[in-house]
């Protein structure tokens, strides 16, 4: 699975961050950085729930 | 489209009224009432402009959305329901509109820009380094209160720590945190409110409020060019929207929208979770007993709770529907969150106080989309560091007797006194 980031929709929340910090950091100018695109099979559900948590639905999971 | 909307003239108001200062004045609990009839049978209805409106309004009314789900539909989609044209529930005087509001009333994309210089002060990583001298004024709170005794829990406790901590992002000193956190106050209660508005009409009020709120953010703002500070005001200085640098009033601006949703939300809610906490004694032994097992998913009861922002509105820039109805072009559209936080299709046992309710979709933070709150990690923080200081040292704590704010935007307590019991 491939992390997708709408970057139009992403408003910097970090509620990705806080559920899956391997995956997400919100920088110092404010933008999402997408650490790691491609999900470890271990991690999956904490990045599912990173999906989940975003208030604005920048973010979905791909195959 | 699948109906015409009818012309706003035509059309009738709904036989239930939510539009007058009476309804206002009732607690909460009796409001939701009316509320969850709505929910029941009109989760989408037209209602008169309020009968103590400033001006005169661009509309004959307002649509009603009373529902968990189509409250998130609307915030989800800005396309459709702008915020450009103001976002409280009636049409305000212009001095009221961008000079007060900054990026609350714009739309995308400049809307995304502005609320960037200000999101960046608000990362998981800066509340996290944030995290302990926020605990430490905690302590102090603390400290001050069991010094002092039984005393007004809103002006001792719930305020302290807000007014503290956005005054710290941003930069305004010492000695103007209470002018700026009672301004906040009074433009929150919409002016309307006899115990705040020093009998000022109500406009009149709400222009004093924002003359302060502005002037203490130009102030900063000529200071921080002279000499720039590690703080929000300064980073507003510095920077630059296509090449050119924010105006003071600009600046003024973003200290006014700031200062409000950073005092009286934050406030709000730890005076709400402090009364029903009272009124709950299992639900306080339980967070009590194991607190960081409960702290989590009770923050976010106190949140959905008290609903401290109440209403947010939209105007729609084309024809739309919403749960079926047909909606025209240029209607506002009004956001009942405290509704929308007690619907029962989006949550079990609505009216029952539940710290380990999960999951919890409150629309405390708003429902979601390009103007969800982005104060929420300082907000939950905030919850955390004074609850944990309050209930290590004063597990028998009390509240009673809360006095109201009479506003249609923020559910208030403007005081409320405590016992410590020790």
């Amino acid at each position: 699975m491939k992390i997708d980031l709408n970057h139009d929709l992403c408003v910097g929340t970090g509620y990705c961050e806080m559920k899956a910090p391997k995956y997400f950091e919100i920088d110092d100018d404010g933008d999402n950085n997408v650490l790691q695109e491609t999900v470890d099979e271990a991690d999956l559900e904490q990045v599912q729930a990173a999906v989940s948590a975003c208030p604005t639905g920048a973010l979905r999971l791909t195959d | 489209m699948t109906a015409t909307a009818q012309s706003p003239v035509d059309r009738s108001f709904d036989p239930i009224s939510i539009s007058t200062l009476d309804f206002w004045r009732a607690p909460f609990d009796e409001r939701d009432k009316t509320f969850a009839q709505l929910r029941q049978e009109r989760p989408v209805s037209w209602h008169p402009n309020m009968d103590f409106s400033y001006i005169e309004q661009s509309t004959p009314g307002f649509w009603a959305v009373v529902g968990h789900q189509d409250i998130q539909d609307i915030s989800r989609n800005p396309k459709v329901f702008s915020s450009a044209e103001g976002t409280m529930l009636g049409d305000t005087p212009e001095f009221l509109s961008l000079p007060s509001s900054s990026f609350l009333n714009m739309d995308d994309p400049r809307h995304a820009r502005l609320r960037k210089l200000v999101s960046v002060a608000f990362t998981p990583k800066r509340i996290a380094q944030f995290e302990v001298r926020l605990a430490g004024r905690a302590t102090e709170i603390v400290d001050e209160l069991i010094d002092r005794g039984d005393c007004d829990f809103v002006q001792n406790v719930a305020r302290q720590l807000p007014m503290w901590s956005i005054s710290e992002f941003m930069g305004v000193p010492q000695g103007q945190r209470h002018i700026a956190s009672h301004a906040a106050d009074l433009q929150a209660s919409g002016g309307i409110d006899p115990s705040l508005n020093e009998g000022l009409e109500p406009l009149e009020a709400i222009k004093k409020s924002v003359g302060t709120l502005r002037g203490i953010g130009m102030g900063l703002a000529e200071q921080r060019r002279w000499h720039g500070e590690e703080d929000l005001i300064t980073g507003l200085v510095n920077a630059e929207i296509d090449g050119e640098s924010l105006t003071d009033s600009e600046i003024g601006a973003f200290c006014n929208l700031l200062s409000v949703a950073g005092n009286d939300t934050t406030r709000n809610t730890i005076s709400h979770a402090m009364l029903a906490l009272t009124n709950n004694p299992d639900q306080r032994q339980l967070l009590i007993d194991d607190f960081d097992r409960y702290i989590d998913s009770a923050v976010e009861e106190f949140l959905r709770w008290g609903t401290a922002v109440m209403t947010f509105r939209r105007t729609t820039t084309e024809a739309t529907e919403i749960a079926g109805v047909p909606i025209a072009a240029g209607e506002k559209v009004v956001m009942f969150y405290n509704s929308g936080n007690r619907d029962d299709a989006a949550f079990t046992n609505p009216h029952t106080f539940d710290i380990t309710r999960d999951p919890n979709p409150h629309l405390s933070f708003g429902g979601g989309g390009a103007h969800f709150c982005l104060g929420t990690m300082l907000a939950r923080t905030q919850l955390k560091a004074i609850f944990r200081e309050l209930f290590t040292r004063l597990p028998k704590l009390e509240v009673s007797d809360p006095q109201l704010m009479l506003s249609t935007f923020i559910h208030g307590v403007n005081s409320m006194p405590c016992t410590l019991n020790k």
